[in-house]
């Protein structure tokens, strides 16, 4: 038995920090979260495209570097450690939905998607409170995709959206007048979501059979995928905390001598750690035994999505006046938590699927 | 990574499944079922159990087979609680002997004093209580004020030991008493003491569920002889802090194992009274689930980690503060969800066959104080691991 990383995703994990601690650091992260119309950093994307990043989890005949879900989670565990905005997770998704897929046009698209030279994002959501219609009122005929998406991210900049449909999953790529789209701003100021009236032309990639199979191995790695970056978060956000105990004086002392706020950072602890045992053992079913997997991917992002919660919601409260500030960082994670928590399939239905899995 | 036990791991699980089916009569909860048994005689069970096992080289798991034990490694260990917990054996009656006072003799008892106790006390044949914790020193164990007074070549013993789980079955205890007042930590000897003597009154205590299980253990003037004494004179604070560490990871899939029965038959009960599809029920559930499968996730790694040679750190304060707060949120939750039948105990009419909720639902209140209360757990991940600094 052995839970440590093996070589390569130990090196893989470690190279992604450094790079990610020099390339996107949180404070210039912030400004591109701030200013920037796309909400990342394209040459920072392409840089990333350009290393693999975006193929990590494909085998090595799909273009991939063959590193799996463990490779997989082990990177998005350091991108969310920097809070590191944009679509990268969004991106690796409409992979995940292409993979395997015999239309000439998905092929391609999966080509431009790990390569980097498109950007491709899926377009699924159609309700406001997160529970879907078995069937989307999206429709594809005669060649057109007609309907209105919601909270597509990083919608606006895609140069082509994956788009589910009654028919199946249809590709439509960017009209040259641009999207439809208008910004739906949510709390998380780094998000970027869109809500898209789509009449355009499209090709179906997938009917409805093929595409409900693929867009059940798209929300297994969404939710592993997100518990990934909310254990990245909440683990630096409580890093964060800590220093700021160490650093913070008052009566005299530094407040992280008080029991009362000792024992909180404590409880952080137990769920930082239990959501890293929770995740990669996720990751690791998901690469080995897929029909654990089921129920182990549920229960990471379930546990994953509560502990972050509380662990980001402590960060502001251990910073005090000025964790409620915008000067000071634990918003961000709070607000990236809460993205996280709620979008990916969110913990309510990431409960009724574990307990599905389990027979109950 | 990788999170598979190993073919050996499984040949043995195997192996102990078929022995414990064959040799289970029923599982414990049949046994505090049947009006036939009151606590002495559901004790005489528990020592029968050990015996057997202790027969079929189940106990003593990673001692050295010179000593009675297996030679088994610690993910065998961990196999076996978990597979015992899951078929609701009879817990063993000298369960702090052979977790705690095993180890201590082994590692740093004298050649004699393993010969003479350690078979009678894998056998059952003599049972042990331990004496640490005392009515003012619980949590901050070394402000003990237990004393041993030099009396020629031996000891005598004064003072008051708490807590003693079995004290009132027991035929030996074993002590950290004073050697030196004026050294905290460095005046503190480990001594072996036989409770039929004089100067030594064992009285039980009633918990809150009604029992007697454990009890208090007055010292005036009992003998404790020299040739007792564990390790040297001194070094008694020492040993009781190592011992604390050689059970690491043996209840790491017992838990979780425990309470997916238990869980189970939360389940059962809601698919009982009909309430098993409501929304809010299941929401319930569901958390209970994702929980137990973490304290899963968490043990798997901290096997693997005792499995690689390394020895765990914090894990071990997590471990104990997972699962003695999980427990208190499963009682909880099953009493609000199984309603009125919940609270009826064991024997009552109408009880349910699966679990004794009555009983835990006061029992899970003892797991967050003893062996290290969630504050001292607590304070154990603040400043070991998350370096926070001591109050000034």
């Amino acid at each position: 038995m052995k839970f440590d990383l093996d070589e390569d995703r130990a090196l893989l994990k470690s190279s992604t920090r450094e790079l990610l601690e020099k390339e996107s650091p949180l404070a210039d992260a912030r400004g591109v979260m701030e200013t920037s119309a796309e909400g990342f950093s394209k040459p920072l994307y392409a840089q990333l495209a350009e290393l693999g990043y975006l193929g990590l989890a494909l085998s090595e005949e799909e273009g991939g570097s063959g590193m799996g879900p463990i490779g997989l989670a082990a990177v998005l565990h350091e991108m969310g450690r920097v809070a590191l905005p944009g679509p990268y997770l969004d991106e690796v998704l409409a992979a995940e939905a292409l993979r395997g897929l015999e239309a000439p046009a998905a092929q391609q698209a999966l080509r431009a998607v790990v390569g980097g030279e498109q950007q491709i994002v899926l377009a699924r959501a159609e309700s406001l409170s997160g529970i879907e219609p078995a069937t989307p009122a999206t429709r594809w005929q005669g060649g057109r995709v007609q309907g209105r998406k919601l909270f597509v991210p990083f919608g606006a900049s895609a140069d082509a959206l994956l788009v589910t449909t009654a028919e199946g999953l249809v590709l439509v790529a960017r009209p040259s007048a641009g999207w439809n789209a208008q910004p739906l701003q949510t709390l998380d100021h780094a998000q970027r979501f869109v809500e898209v009236a789509l009449d355009a032309p499209g090709t179906l990639v997938a009917d409805a059979a093929s595409a409900q199979r693929r867009l059940e191995a798209v929300d297994r790695l969404a939710a592993l995928g997100a518990a990934a970056l909310l254990l990245g978060l909440m683990e630096r956000a409580l890093e964060l905390s800590v220093a700021y105990l160490m650093e913070r004086k008052a009566f005299g002392v530094p407040i992280g001598s008080f029991q009362a706020l000792q024992h909180r950072a404590a409880d952080c602890l137990l769920r930082v750690e239990s959501s890293r045992s929770a995740v990669y053992r996720a990751a690791w079913a998901l690469e080995h035994d897929p029909e654990a997997a089921r129920l182990l991917v549920a229960v990471a992002k379930a546990y994953a999505g509560d502990a972050g919660r509380s662990v980001t919601g402590e960060a502001i409260q251990f910073f005090g006046g000025v964790g409620y500030t915008w000067e000071y960082d634990p918003h961000i994670y709070y607000k990236r938590t809460k993205t996280l928590e709620q979008f990916y399939g969110p913990t309510r239905a990431q409960l009724e699927a574990a307990l599905q899995a389990a027979g109950i | 990574m990788d999170l598979r036990f190993t073919e050996e791991h499984e040949r043995f699980r195997a192996e102990l499944r078929g022995w414990l089916t064959r040799n289970l009569e029923r599982p414990w909860i049949e046994e505090l079922r049947d009006p036939a048994n009151d606590e002495d005689s559901l004790f005489e069970k528990r020592r029968a159990w050990q015996h057997k096992l202790n027969e079929a080289g189940y106990l003593g798991m990673d001692w050295p087979k010179e000593w009675g034990g297996r030679g088994a490694t610690a993910v065998e260990k961990a196999i076996f609680t978990e597979e015992t917990y899951r078929l609701d054996t009879p817990p063993i009656p000298n369960v702090l002997g052979i977790s705690l006072l095993g180890p201590a003799l082994i590692h740093h008892g004298s050649e004699e004093q393993r010969r003479r106790f350690v078979p009678k006390m894998l056998s059952g044949e003599e049972i042990w209580c331990q004496g640490f914790s005392e009515p003012d020193a619980g949590s901050d164990l070394a402000a003990l004020r237990t004393r041993a007074e030099a009396d020629g070549e031996h000891f005598r013993l004064y003072g008051q030991k708490v807590w003693t789980t079995f004290g009132p079955w027991a035929d030996w205890i074993f002590v950290l008493a004073r050697t030196d007042a004026a050294d905290r930590y460095g005046g503190i000897s480990f001594f072996l003491v036989p409770l039929d003597q004089k100067g030594v009154e064992v009285r039980g205590i009633r918990q809150i569920s009604g029992e007697s299980e454990f009890g208090e253990v007055f010292f005036d003037g009992a003998l404790a002889r020299r040739e007792h004494i564990v390790g040297r004179v001194g070094e008694g604070w020492r040993i009781a802090m190592t011992v604390l560490s050689y059970e690491r990871g043996a209840m790491s899939l017992a838990y979780p194992a425990q309470y997916e029965g238990y869980l189970a038959d939360v389940v059962e009960g809601c698919r009982e009274n009909g309430t098993l599809e409501r929304a809010d029920v299941r929401e319930r559930l569901g958390r209970l689930l994702v929980e137990n499968e973490v304290m899963r996730a968490n043990g798997l790694r901290n096997l693997a980690i005792i499995a690689s040679g390394r020895t765990p750190g914090p894990e071990a304060s997590i471990e104990k503060l997972y699962w003695s707060e999980y427990a208190k949120r499963l009682a909880d939750t099953a009493l609000d969800l199984l309603g009125p039948q919940a609270q009826l105990k064991v024997r009552a009419p109408h009880a349910r066959h699966g679990m004794d909720w009555a009983y835990e639902a006061l029992w899970c209140r003892a797991g967050t104080i003893y062996a290290g209360s969630s504050e001292i757990q607590r304070n154990i991940i603040a400043k070991r691991v998350l370096k926070l600094p001591v109050a000034g």
